[in-house]
């Protein structure tokens, strides 16, 4: 999956959207209008999608809230009614829609018979604690090691590093993950095999090797990429025209091979969200953590569909905004995007 | 001491080729010895315990009694939440938080509760409480599921100080058996209208009388109980200051911490896991009275199966000692009944021995079976077996089945499905369509046989199979209605002779209650009661 990212970032890498020769504000808002409004519509449609699609799956809920116990007849109606599965599928999408836009309520769960935002903001630290903490690993490292590697390309070092990246994104986390506890839990007892801890410090700490599993193959990524657009930003002719006017060479790989790589590395990391919020659901699963993956896991098996969709849209949306947000960044780190300049 | 078991590969493999040849199988099966003992206590301990850890396979749906209905909901419920009726180690039942039951008339019980009881919040037991406890059981809002236990209910009214009388509309034996259960858990008024539906997640919590009080409940992770200081009863006060459910969904994970000791111990360890727990030396296995019967649910009538004689002929095809080996490592018994002795514990000696004495035994014998079938003239038709993937148990179970039809002439059909739509198999009788065949462990919640036989009765919603027996219905009725126990019991074995030569189900074994407890802790008592009675209370240090 690392590899089919990259691709993909590649291809969708920011190209130079307004046309208009002027810098003026107009098509930057134009742009930025555009690009909220197809946000939006993304975010409407896959809505309709993770909705209605719990039509696709054979089952009844109601089968599942009565969990083959002898029912009640009245009870079935009831049940039907209070969770507003008697109504046609149309209004329940009304009701539910406007229920997450007017009150944050995305209904109740069936399986803990209680509202489904509390469900998720239950699990909601634990992810957020591995989503942050693997995006922290995957920023250092991976920027720093695809810098060295930028910095010495060509030598031993840098195919070592290269070689080395290509292999750690070929490792699925869950393999990463059974490693690392066979390792560092088991072997060298230097951190807990499970659970989330008490407390925040206690969190982090166990915290420490599900992030890692979970960034692994991310590093490569990130660390590929930003040695790639930096080799390339070296061969420019600006870069050459900055050395021989003799600039410090530091200098010279903040300002101009650096900031010129940014791009590129940034639309990656955008895509990279998308990825570490499905991956987290296998590393969660391994470490026995109690997150919105393993949510996401234990709901789609127990058909608790309430739960289901709203963990669905809620990924959809983050993955959508952050690109977005990748997409209106694009022109303020690069002005050359702003200025629709179509060569480099 | 423990026997060990035969390997397990090559018990399934001796299991599928025995299975397999129909023409070189020998005829009959001796009964092989339980390679387990039964223990009625564990050693009592000698100190008070700072923490207890205890591992559950699955996160408890709910604590709200009216949906507790499964192994992890009531283990950790049991600890917190008091019954009207305590169910006793050997499944009789003892005075609870009622300290008298009278059945006045066939169709009256009166309760008398228990003065001086608090409740985790300091405010004391009434006659209120019990009232607004029990009618949520009728109201169909609430959709509970032990609603079964009060079909027959027509009333619950306070009728003192501190008396209930239930009414029903026919008598009905199993009514106050049920009290003992999840079915008579008494939960505080005011906590059940302020928590409104939010009442036993983990948000709205439980307010009760037993021995723990929920401190938190950190959904998908962990359960904390602390010990409840206030509790009415001295005798069973817990001797952990602080009790700690881990929610383990992993066996690897789960056996693993035990091993190591991370984890005090665990109810219902997989069977194929026990040798390697016993290997470490880091506990003791202990086993138990069950109530467990596993069995193969017959749910298609007009298949080959809905004749008696092709399901008499099925078992005969199955090796049911060689899939107590395979299925189970060896922790069951081959049985031809569909209850366990254990619910007919309190039953006279010459009832029990008409219950269980001239049982047809079904040896196996592929030889004869085949010919069974030859003359039933249903060779060659199909059948469709539906399993899981759910657990070694499960898969042995199918396969085996699968090879013993094969072995008669029959075709069979193992159909896998999610873990989820095998239990719809047991509420919508859309997914049962086309399944002939599915694998249950079904266990009694009571001590009392006729739980299990009024769940066949001709159009039971748990009655699969849709089989009827007028004189079965008769019997089970009479025993149902009569307050008498004796009678109870006499018509209970007069239904499993009748269960037992028509094979609804088809009985494979019963497995013990099993219990772990690493070398730290002791007390608690192995026995099904775990799912109603406050266990943990009695665990100490060793």
């Amino acid at each position: 999956m690392a590899q089919s990212n990259l691709a993909t970032a590649t291809a969708t890498a920011p190209t130079p959207g307004a046309t208009s020769p002027q810098r003026s504000a107009i098509p930057a808002l134009k742009l930025a209008a555009s690009k909220i409004g197809s946000f939006l519509f993304t975010v409407f449609v896959s809505s309709v999608i993770v909705f209605f699609s719990r039509w696709l799956v054979p089952g009844d809920p109601i089968n599942f809230l009565l969990r083959g116990r002898s029912p009640n007849p009245e009870a079935i109606a009831e049940v039907t009614a209070i969770y507003g599965l008697d109504k046609p599928p149309l209004e329940q999408y009304w009701n539910w829609v406007t229920g997450i836009i007017l009150h944050g309520d995305f209904g109740r769960s069936l399986q803990y018979r209680q509202d489904v935002s509390d469900v998720i903001l239950g699990r909601l630290p634990v992810t957020l604690g591995l989503v942050v903490m693997a995006g922290l690993m995957i920023a250092i490292l991976g920027l720093a090691a695809g810098m060295c590697a930028a910095l010495v390309r060509g030598s031993w070092m840098d195919r070592a590093i290269v070689a080395s990246m290509s292999g750690l994104a070929a490792i699925p986390s869950f393999v990463g993950a059974i490693v690392l506890i066979a390792i560092f839990a088991v072997q060298l007892r230097m951190f807990p095999s499970f659970g989330s801890g008490n407390g925040f410090g206690d969190m982090i700490y166990h915290l420490v090797l599900p992030s890692l599993a979970l960034a692994l193959s991310f590093i490569a990524v990130v660390g590929r990429v930003t040695r790639s657009s930096m080799v390339e930003q070296f061969a420019r002719e600006h870069v050459e025209v900055a050395r021989s006017r003799g600039i410090t060479p530091a200098a010279v790989v903040v300002r101009h091979v650096l900031r010129n790589a940014t791009g590129p590395i940034l639309t990656v990391s955008g895509l990279l969200v998308a990825g570490l919020l499905v991956s987290s659901a296998i590393v969660e699963q391994a470490f026995g953590l109690a997150g919105m993956g393993s949510l996401l896991v234990s709901s789609v098996d127990r058909l608790d569909f309430p739960v289901v969709q709203a963990i669905v849209l809620i990924v959809v949306t983050a993955f959508v905004a952050i690109n977005t947000l990748v997409d209106l960044l694009g022109p303020v780190i690069d002005p050359r995007l702003k200025a629709g300049e179509g060569a480099r | 001491m423990m026997k060990k078991p035969l390997t397990l590969a090559l018990a399934a493999s001796a299991i599928l080729v025995l299975a397999g040849c129909s023409a070189g199988a020998a005829a009959g099966d001796v009964a092989a010895k339980p390679s387990f003992e039964l223990s009625v206590n564990t050693p009592a301990p000698t100190g008070e315990l700072d923490k207890l850890t205890w591992s559950i396979y699955a996160e408890p749906y709910s604590l709200d009694y009216a949906y507790a209905f499964d192994y992890a909901d009531n283990q950790v419920l049991a600890n917190v939440c008091e019954s009207l009726l305590s169910m006793n180690p050997d499944m009789s039942v003892s005075p609870g938080l009622a300290t008298k039951f009278e059945n006045k008339t066939p169709t009256t019980w009166v309760y008398t509760i228990r003065e001086g009881v608090k409740f985790h919040d300091g405010t004391t037991l009434t006659a209120d409480d019990v009232v607004a406890s029990m009618s949520r059981h009728l109201d169909p809002k609430v959709g509970s599921f032990w609603f079964s236990a009060y079909a027959n209910v027509q009333g619950i009214e306070k009728t003192g100080a501190h008396q209930v009388t239930v009414t029903t509309k026919v008598p009905d034996a199993l009514f106050n058996e049920s009290m003992s259960g999840a079915a008579g858990v008494i939960e505080s008024k005011a906590t059940l209208a302020k928590a409104g539906t939010d009442y036993g997640n983990s948000t709205g919590g439980v307010n009760c009388t037993g021995p723990f009080e929920l401190t938190t409940w950190q959904s998908g992770e962990k359960l904390n109980l602390a010990r409840f200081d206030g509790y009415w009863d001295k005798d069973r006060a817990a001797k952990a200051k602080e009790l700690e459910f881990v929610i383990q969904t992993d066996t690897v994970a789960r056996v693993n911490a035990l091993k190591s000791g991370e984890i005090d111990g665990g109810w219902l360890l997989p069977s194929n896991a026990i040798g390697e727990l016993n290997a470490s030396g880091a506990g003791q296995m202990y086993f138990g009275v069950n109530s467990t019967v596993s069995s193969l649910v017959v749910s298609n009538p007009a298949g080959p199966l809905g004749n008696p004689e092709v399901r008499k002929a099925l078992l005969m095809a199955i090796d049911r000692n060689g899939l107590v080996q395979a299925a189970e490592s060896g922790y069951a018994t081959r049985t031809n009944a569909l209850t366990t002795q254990s619910v007919w514990d309190q039953a006279d000696a010459a009832t029990q021995e008409a219950a269980f004495g001239s049982l047809v035994d079904y040896p196996y014998d592929v030889e004869a079976a085949a010919k069974i079938i030859q003359e039933q003239g249903v060779a060659g038709q199909e059948i469709t077996i539906t399993t899981a993937p759910m657990g070694n148990n499960f898969a042995v179970t199918a396969q085996a089945t699968a090879a013993a039809a094969e072995s008669i002439g029959l075709k069979a059909t193992i159909n896998t499905v999610t873990p989820n739509a095998y239990s719809a198999l047991f509420s919508d009788p859309a997914a049962r369509e086309g399944t002939d065949l599915f694998y249950t462990s079904w266990y009694l919640s009571v001590g009392n046989p006729l739980e299990m036989f009024s769940i066949l009765r001709t159009g039971d919603f748990s009655n699969y199979g849709s089989w009827s027996n007028p004189e079965f219905d008769k019997v089970v009725n009479q025993g149902l209605q009569s307050t008498d126990r004796k009678v109870g019991f006499a018509k209970a074995a007069e239904a499993q002779a009748i269960v037992n030569k028509e094979l609804p189900w088809l009985p494979l074994n019963e497995s013990p209650t099993n219990l772990w407890m690493n070398n730290k802790i002791t007390g608690a008592s192995p026995s099904v009661n775990y799912l109603y009675y406050p266990w943990a209370a009695h665990i100490g240090s060793k």
